[in-house]
């Protein structure tokens, strides 16, 4: 209890050397959990971005429809799929969709598009579809019915009622088809490639503009937990796969996404890292310095009986107390800031990433994980830093070390 | 009277090749029970070196000093701590107490390592204050007590683990005469109403006077080895 008390009060005998150690650990600190903090939110945008635009959080599809997105390979008959999502508690929504390129034109422009046809309801449901309506109305069932990108609206030099014609060819026997639609709706995703790429139409006039009867070539779906889209055990994973269905969550359906998620842990790392190792060589300094200004004390607590082991304690003692007077500076600024954050975002401009558009000031949340375990590192890097000098002091030979300071 | 210090053939040298300085040169001498002595010179003559051979603090390159019997020359480094804490009092020149304790903390420093349990710490560590003559002023940190009070708290400290030899390098040379004088009085009585043997090494008169044992060193040797007849009561 002595060595404890010795130890604390050893910390402030330089107030000064104190508060600048205690200040660069806390920074680091505070950086890593922000860091951590944005990039998580960053991420978690990415993958709702993702997610709830368009692609859903899983799909199921026939057998080799997304490699070439080969029109030929869709499911001829989804009853059974679709009475299974509609039984399966964990699925929260699911749309089905026929998907074709196909050319569309106006008076003035034509352009290729992915045309969509959509269950309207569903799809409201699933995607971000109707949310992301900026003008005329969302799909109610009729046959002449379209909706499309801004941008391929701007191209096409069209607004809401003009006449659209679109033409793709049969999917079993090749044939051209045309149809005549009106613009019912513009929308705006926000990433340019969704609003010069997409067109939507409902699904049943694409049933039978591509002669596919029921057919469907994907269903994309929406589950009650989305944390669980990517989970092997979903038991829809494991009963509709066949040989001519797939399954898959979105971090299966989007490869590249997956990698970029675990890059940015793997940055937010080394970041720490290199962060933490800053700090530690400030704390080995300043311990340093401080064993150098009590090189005589501690020489003459060896003189009196003190084991080396004792004086290394007491240097981790103070190494630990640096350490947790550091994490309480460090966790009382990044609530403060955290909360402001929170409330406020973290001002990035306009940005889009990965096809993306993240808002202009992005919302940071602080997780418990962070407020724990990034201290809890803190305090384990201190201790190890701590290492060098508690073994360096523990060495002192009281007779030299008598002689020099006198 | 049986021997607590025991020094055979001792030798210690720094450096080496033509810069070989010979700070001990084979000095044999024994020290009893209950001795007041002083090992006397002139600077250079090697007082601290022969101190810190004695206390451990040091390590000889030949000879060997057997300490209440044990030679110290085989003690692992942790057994010499617990050597030292247990058997072997120190009070240095200066510094002798570390700053951020109090006073009654810093004599009880010692008692902590020795595993005494907390009342008989509280107890011994009032008694040492009143031996040393500083009721009352326990709960001071070093920096609120003068020079002479300090050195009294380092001879608290040291007589706290009631040692059987009492090391004391220079003790009175930061202080007045008169406090050192004081200070002095202090160590005599313990000396023999408590029979601590004390060996200082000094070139202060005050100490020369008082103690009844002077052992002179010059050059590392023991230039005159006597007794002091005429040491003050």
């Amino acid at each position: 209890m002595l060595m404890i008390r010795q130890a604390w009060r050893n910390i402030f005998r330089n107030i000064r050397r104190t508060v600048l150690t205690c200040t660069l650990i806390a920074s680091s600190l505070v950086v890593i959990i922000l860091v951590d903090s944005l990039i998580n939110s960053m991420s978690g945008l990415m993958v709702k971005g993702i997610t709830e635009t368009i692609e859903g959080e899983a799909q199921v599809y026939h057998s080799g429809f997304r490699d070439q997105y080969d029109p030929e390979l869709y499911i001829k008959n989804p009853k059974s799929i679709i009475s299974y999502l509609e039984s399966d508690k964990e699925v929260k929504a699911f749309a089905p969709r026929i998907i074709v390129p196909a050319m569309i034109g106006s008076s003035y422009n034509s352009v290729g598009v992915m045309l969509y046809g959509i269950d309207a309801e569903k799809e409201s449901n699933t995607s971000r579809l109707k949310s992301a309506l900026i003008e005329g109305n969302y799909l109610s069932g009729s046959d002449r019915e379209l909706i499309l990108g801004m941008v391929i609206a701007e191209k096409l030099e069209v607004t809401i009622g003009d006449r659209i014609v679109i033409t793709s060819s049969e999917i079993n026997t090749n044939q051209m088809v045309q149809e005549l639609f009106r613009v019912s709706g513009i929308v705006r995703f926000g990433p340019k490639e969704l609003d010069e790429g997409f067109a939507f139409i409902n699904l049943s006039i694409a049933q039978r503009m591509f002669n596919i009867g029921e057919g469907i070539h994907q269903i994309a779906i929406r589950f009650n937990n989305p944390e669980l889209a990517n989970s092997p055990d979903l038991a829809l994973y494991k009963t509709l796969p066949s040989d001519t269905l797939e399954a898959k969550g979105w971090l299966a359906l989007q490869p590249g996404l997956g990698a970029m998620l675990e890059m940015t842990g793997f940055s937010t790392l080394i970041m720490g890292a290199v962060l933490f190792i800053l700090a530690s060589l400030g704390v080995v300094n300043s311990m340093f310095m401080s064993i150098y200004e009590r090189t005589y004390e501690l020489a003459v607590s060896k003189a009196i009986g003190t084991r080396p082991s004792g004086i290394a304690i007491l240097v981790l003692l103070e190494g630990l107390f640096l350490a947790l007077l550091s994490c309480i500076f460090g966790i009382i600024i990044t609530l403060i800031l955290g909360n402001y954050l929170q409330d406020n975002g973290l001002p990035l401009g306009v940005m889009e990433f990965s096809g993306v558009a993240f808002p202009d000031s992005l919302p940071i949340k602080l997780t418990s994980y962070q407020l724990v375990n990034f201290p809890f590192y803190v305090v384990i890097l201190t201790l190890v830093a701590a290492i060098y000098p508690a073994i360096f002091a523990a060495r002192i030979v009281p007779a030299q070390a008598v002689q020099k300071a006198l | 009277m049986s021997k607590v210090i025991e020094i055979e053939k001792l030798t210690r040298k720094y450096g080496s090749g033509v810069g070989e300085v010979v700070a001990i040169n084979e000095i044999s001498l024994n020290i009893e029970y209950g001795e007041f002595t002083a090992i006397i010179g002139p600077s250079g003559s090697g007082k601290s070196t022969l101190l810190n051979l004695i206390g451990g603090l040091d390590k000889s390159d030949s000879g060997c000093v057997l300490l209440a019997g044990k030679d110290i020359a085989k003690m692992s480094g942790s057994q010499m701590s617990d050597f030292r804490r247990d058997r072997i009092g120190f009070i240095f020149q200066a510094y002798n107490l570390i700053p951020v304790l109090s006073a009654t903390e810093n004599i009880e420093y010692i008692m902590l390592l020795q595993g005494i349990p907390s009342v008989k710490r509280k107890e011994r560590v009032q008694e040492m204050l009143f031996l040393v003559g500083l009721e009352g002023l326990g709960h001071r940190r070093p920096s609120e007590l003068s020079g002479g009070q300090q050195q009294r708290v380092a001879v608290a400290r040291a007589m706290a683990s009631k040692p059987e030899i009492i090391l004391a390098d220079e003790p009175t040379a930061n202080l007045d005469s008169k406090t050192g004088m004081a200070l002095l009085d202090m160590m005599r009585q313990l000396n023999e109403d408590q029979g601590v043997t004390f060996v200082f090494s000094t070139h202060d008169e005050m100490i020369m006077k008082r103690a009844r044992r002077l052992i002179h060193l010059r050059d590392g040797l023991v230039a005159l080895d006597e007794r002091n007849s005429n040491a003050t009561p």
